[in-house]
């Protein structure tokens, strides 16, 4: 087969040799040949253009365009209101507790998955008798699925016969109403989403860690430091682009947490995981309301794009080495 | 240069022939859709959103129905949850997508008759002068509109309450009557409560909308002006009625005296509540009557059924069935909706809906049902499961029992389950309730003005 | 006092033979120890266990007097370089100069005096705001000996320290790193797998090989005097001829290869087999004509100031031959190959018994 092959490769391919990209600089000069350029350019972009257009900025254009409208009960645009849903939606009192709670989660989320992730990396990298296993486990809930792990998880939290409860009971602590106290759904849905979060951010981190060379510790011993100085000294600024990396992908993932909320609280209970994207899932898909459900889409929107903006300004600032 | 040329020429090719390929596996996969539909019989696509045993009935429905006749035949499409079939309905409308006949639930039957795209089924009762008699008063009130059949009921539920008598026995309860009013409901669940020294919660009921209100319907008490929606277009709820108050004040007393157990909402809650309820850690709790089967599975003749509660002093005034109606849609051309109309027909014929109780713990529609030899034989070994039904049958429909004829009803019902969420987790119910009304008024208001029916 | 090791001795558990065996040196203050040997002979690992990085599995390792057996390594006073120079990538020069300081507390003043003083000492003032990977090799070298030197222990450990740089750069930097040594009164210990680093550099060399320690000895006696086999082969290039000659007669005084390649000793040696060791320059190879000769060149390689001659004995056995100068041989030429008279002989367990003083011992003579 690989002989059959080689024939066929070695074809001369006369738009990659050295002659026609001379011949082609050279006729940059000609005015003719230039218009040519912007024609071709234009050709090349177009098709990634066409398809941009069509599922990107279409979308987006017609997102805030609807938010400007008042939508009937077939989603079409029929009062023009100008900005009075962003208006009243920065009024709606469950609207803004729908921001703090997104933004609880997400800190929460990505705060614990880092700490948690890189405690057990930490764990791992050690030299201990069948670590092996223990790296096996902490990496095995990347292969899990969301409604695997929702599942898993509303067992756990179930209020009679759940495993945590259980334990609580055994141990004397007071039974938790883990998915019906506000307070502890919150608490409930990010443990899972930082369970499930887990298994990657442990594997990335792992590798950055077992990527450390062994000799700047070695240095660090000589120069007369000991092991928590060298964790945040030298472990810490070593892996801070995997940190870095680590926090913009968690936090991404769980702004877009939707299946795990729908599974587990469905928003509730009295709101208090209704989650920015899972709003508006609900208000487009459920109560119909497209203009309420724009209006939250671009919000969330600017939302994303103003902390990947100030993520970005950090990773100039601080990450680079 | 003339390197360069071919290289366009070659990128022109594949472009060229990329569209090709895209193109033909486009017309591939139309033709393949279009040879199904070639039997010579009319196509009529059914959409439904039937999982478990109730798809399972469907399917043996259509398969009897294309075997008995051969003008039409019917191809049932699951489509997934109620909400999600509304959204593809109303957008698919008038393409090739769009299905013949379709299930949509109690709450948007407004939505539907205000589309515009069904085509009222009251038009072919009058054209077949078929016995819409048989069907009975209660359960096809909801799909009625100024004496007008809009759908036909077909999947029909109403809420019950279910206590479990071994745990009444156990501790020497009196049971519930079987038209129980508040206090004696809390009167047992009191009681299971104290006589098992908490082992045993005493009732729950689920942060879930549809509860809330039937209790009001039941009180005979709209949740908004102009009678529920049916005298007129609905423009302020009310859901701070005394009839409503006082039925949250009815689960607040069984809060206060701890015997309620909060699950909380959603699938997962009414999952859980039954699954306490059947191991026996819970003794009431409410919920609809297609569960009646399910239960009465696991605990047999130790299940107990009741009507709905009602509030003290009052009499019952019947609760609207919930569950879903069969719709005809007007895009199709008349031969495809008399199809659909046949098969309607067919669904909700007394053997049909004695099946179709029989095997999904659905109510059955149709009068004549309960005769049928599957059902009398059901109720006669296990009385407990036809007890639904009689609440059915005797409910009178009124304006306040009919469901609520508003366009967008879903907002109301999440505003209205926060508010039983709070008042679970101990908030004041006129606040919580107020605000659950604010909710709502705002979304009727804007959906109102959106739809020109100011 | 210096440092003393009294049979150190390293071993895995998981291993059967230990990785050194037995070990003894004593280091004295001020020089420039080199531990020299193949790779995989143990340096590294000992140069470890100095540092206090890895454990001592036996044996005692005391400085100036003190034993230092499982005493951290901040407290055993002493500074490294590492081969790949364990720069921190996210310090700037200073900083990372600083790094040890810092991490001592230090008061900044002084920490600022000292990166100073250490950077101007390694000519690196103009680089100290650089991030280690806008440096070339041999820069990054030097930071990482200017943190040595800013430490101001009086020990320092290399390890393999110019393995990763070009020939030019390596003599150059050798002489540096000897100068500051000196400079500063260190007592360096010096890991290199290079025999050059360690002839031109060391107060006393330490060969180390097959886990063990071969000799230890001032380059020069190492050069002259070397205890075996594996001393004589790993010191001078190109490298000594090893041939093995049968004493036939008891007490002879003559070992002979072939009839023209022979030694005459000094003492006469018993009845056996000898290894006779001949380093190339005291190795002459006269062009013969025809068919006369005791060889046949194979390889010439013209260096300018040397010739290198590779021939083949008769016997099958090949010789390097160094000769002076630049001499017009081919390839195929018979020669006739002839020994000056300096040689090592060598007992059949490899261990040096008789040295046949030369020339060698003459230059140094004259040299003095």
């Amino acid at each position: 087969m690989i002989s059959s092959l080689r024939p066929s490769k070695r074809r001369p391919q006369p738009q990659l040799t050295p002659e026609t990209g001379s011949q082609v600089t050279a006729g940059i000069k000609n005015f003719e040949l230039k218009r040519n350029d912007k024609y071709y350019a234009w050709l090349f972009l177009g098709p990634s253009l066409l398809v941009l257009s069509i599922f990107v900025f279409y979308p987006m254009l017609r997102t805030f365009y609807l938010s400007l409208f008042l939508t009937d009960n077939f989603g079409r645009p029929t009062v023009f209101v100008g900005f009075q849903n962003y208006v009243n939606l920065l009024a709606t009192k469950s609207y803004l507790a729908s921001l703090q709670a997104t933004g609880i989660y997400v800190v929460g989320v990505a705060t614990f998955t880092i700490i948690v992730g890189l405690l057990l990396a930490a764990v791992a990298n050690q030299k201990i008798k069948g670590i092996e296993f223990f790296r096996t486990i902490f990496t095995s809930t990347m292969g899990v699925s969301v409604s695997v792990s929702a599942i898993f998880w509303l067992f756990m939290f179930n209020p009679s016969i759940g495993i945590l409860n259980k334990l609580a009971v055994g141990l004397h602590l007071p039974v938790v109403n883990w998915l019906t106290d506000p307070h502890w759904a919150m608490v409930a849905v990010i443990m899972t989403s930082v369970w499930m979060h887990l298994g990657f951010t442990f594997l990335i981190f792992f590798g950055a860690l077992q990527s450390v060379p062994k000799t700047l510790y070695d240095a660090a011993d000589v120069a007369g430091t000991n092991s928590r100085y060298q964790f945040w000294h030298i472990t810490l600024p070593m892996i801070s682009p995997t940190l870095f990396f680590v926090a913009v992908i968690t936090l991404i993932s769980s702004f877009k947490s939707f299946g795990l909320i729908d599974l587990m609280t469905a928003g509730g209970p009295t709101n208090a995981t209704n989650l920015l994207v899972y709003r508006v899932y609900r208000d487009a898909f459920v109560d119909g309301n497209y203009a309420l459900a724009s209006t939250e889409s671009i919000v969330l929107a600017v939302i994303i794009a103003l902390i990947t903006l100030i993520q970005f300004k950090l990773l100039a600032k601080r990450v680079n080495y | 240069m003339t390197s360069l040329k071919t290289g366009w020429q070659r990128y022109w090719q594949w472009l060229v022939g990329v569209l090709v390929v895209l193109l033909a596996l486009g017309g591939f996969a139309y033709n393949r859709t279009r040879a199904h539909a070639d039997t010579g019989r009319t196509k009529v696509v059914f959409w439904h959103e039937m999982k478990g045993p109730g798809q399972k009935a469907l399917d043996s429905y259509v398969k009897e129905f294309n075997r008995k006749q051969s003008k039409y035949e019917v191809v049932a499409e699951f489509e997934g949850g109620y909400n999600d079939v509304i959204q593809k309905i109303l957008n698919t409308h008038g393409t090739a997508a769009s299905p013949a006949l379709f299930q949509s639930m109690d709450i948007s039957t407004s939505q539907m008759y205000h589309s515009g795209f069904t085509t009222p089924m009251q038009k072919f009762v009058d054209r077949d002068h078929y016995d819409l008699d048989q069907i009975i008063p209660g359960a096809k009130a909801i799909d009625m509109r100024q004496g007008q059949l809009l759908a036909m009921t077909f999947n029909a539920s109403q809420t019950a309450l279910y206590y479990n008598k071994a745990v009444l026995r156990k501790y020497g309860i009196t049971p519930p009557p079987v038209d129980p009013t508040y206090s004696d409901i809390t009167r047992v669940a009191k009681e299971i409560h104290s006589k098992s020294h908490g082992q045993v919660k005493g009732m729950t009921m689920e942060a879930y909308s549809w509860l809330f209100e039937q209790l009001v319907a039941n009180a005979g008490v709209p949740l908004t002006n102009h009678d529920n929606g049916h005298t007129g277009n609905a423009t302020k709820a009310d859901f701070t009625s005394p009839a409503a108050i006082k039925a949250m004040e009815w689960v607040k007393e069984n809060i206060d005296a701890g015997d309620f157990m909060n699950f909380g909402s959603g699938g997962n809650a009414s999952a859980n509540e039954s699954a306490s309820f059947l191991s026996g850690h819970l003794g009431i709790f409410m919920q609809s009557s297609a569960l009646t089967g399910q239960l009465y599975k696991t605990l047999k003749n130790d299940l107990g059924v009741t009507y709905y509660p009602r509030p003290d002093g009052t009499k019952a005034n019947g609760i609207a069935v919930g569950g879903a109606a069969l719709w005809i849609a007007n895009d199709k051309p008349a031969a495809v909706q008399d199809g659909a109309w046949e098969f309607t027909k067919f669904l909700v014929n007394a053997q049909n809906q004695a099946d179709w109780q029989a095997k999904t713990g659905y109510l059955a529609v149709n009068k004549q049902s309960k005769d049928e030899p599957q059902l009398k034989a059901l109720f006669k070994k296990s009385p407990v499961l036809a007890v639904s039904g009689d609440q059915l049958a005797r409910t009178k429909p009124n304006n306040t029992n009919s469901g609520v004829f508003v366009d967008g009803w879903v907002p109301a019902r999440t505003a209205i389950q926060n508010a039983m969420q709070q008042i679970f987790a101990g908030e004041d119910i006129k606040k919580s309730l107020t605000t659950a009304e604010n909710t709502y008024n705002k979304v009727l208001e804007s959906n109102n003005r959106a739809n020109g029916r100011n | 006092m210096g440092i003393e090791l009294r049979g150190i001795t390293k071993a895995y558990e998981h291993a059967a033979q230990p990785v050194l065996r037995e070990v003894n040196a004593e280091i004295q203050d001020g020089e420039l120890f080199v531990i020299v040997g193949p790779s995989g002979c143990g340096k590294s690992t000992l140069l470890r266990m100095i540092a206090g990085i890895i454990p001592i599995t036996a044996g005692q390792l005391a400085i100036d007097g003190q034993v230092m057996n499982g005493v951290p390594p901040k407290d055993r006073k002493l500074s490294m370089v590492f081969q790949s120079y364990a720069l921190y990538p996210f310090l700037d020069v200073a900083a990372n100069v600083a790094f040890g300081l810092k991490a001592r507390k230090m008061p900044v003043a002084e920490i600022k005096k000292r990166v100073t003083e250490a950077l101007e000492m390694v000519n690196l003032t103009k680089y100290r705001a650089r991030k280690p990977r806008e440096l070339s090799g041999g820069q990054r070298q030097r930071v990482a000996l200017a943190r040595a030197i800013a430490s101001d222990a009086k020990i320092c450990l290399m390890d393999e320290p110019l393995s990763n740089l070009d020939a030019q750069l390596r003599v150059k930097m050798r002489a540096e790193i000897r100068e500051l040594q000196r400079k500063l009164g260190l007592t360096l210990i010096y890991v290199t797998h290079d025999q050059t680093e360690a002839m031109t550099m060391a107060d006393h060399v330490m060969v180390l090989n097959d886990q063990q320690v071969q000799q230890i000895d001032t380059p020069l006696d190492i050069y002259n005097h070397p205890a075996n086999h594996f001393v004589a082969q790993f010191f001078g290039t190109p490298q000594i001829n090893l041939l093995t000659v049968k004493a036939e007669q008891q007490a002879t005084h003559e070992l002979r290869v072939d009839s023209a390649l022979k030694v005459v000793l000094k003492e006469p040696l018993a009845l056996g087999t000898y290894t006779l060791g001949i380093r190339p320059n005291q190795l002459i190879a006269t062009t013969v004509i025809g068919d006369t000769g005791n060889a046949q060149v194979i390889n010439v390689e013209t260096l300018g100031e040397q010739t290198i001659i590779e021939a083949i004995l008769d016997s099958g056995v090949p010789v390097r031959i160094v000769q002076a100068g630049q001499v017009q041989i081919d390839i195929e030429q018979r020669i006739e190959v002839t020994a000056k008279g300096a040689a090592f002989i060598f007992d059949d367990h490899q261990q040096l018994i008789v040295e046949q003083g030369g020339i060698t011992d003459d230059q140094l003579v004259t040299a003095k």
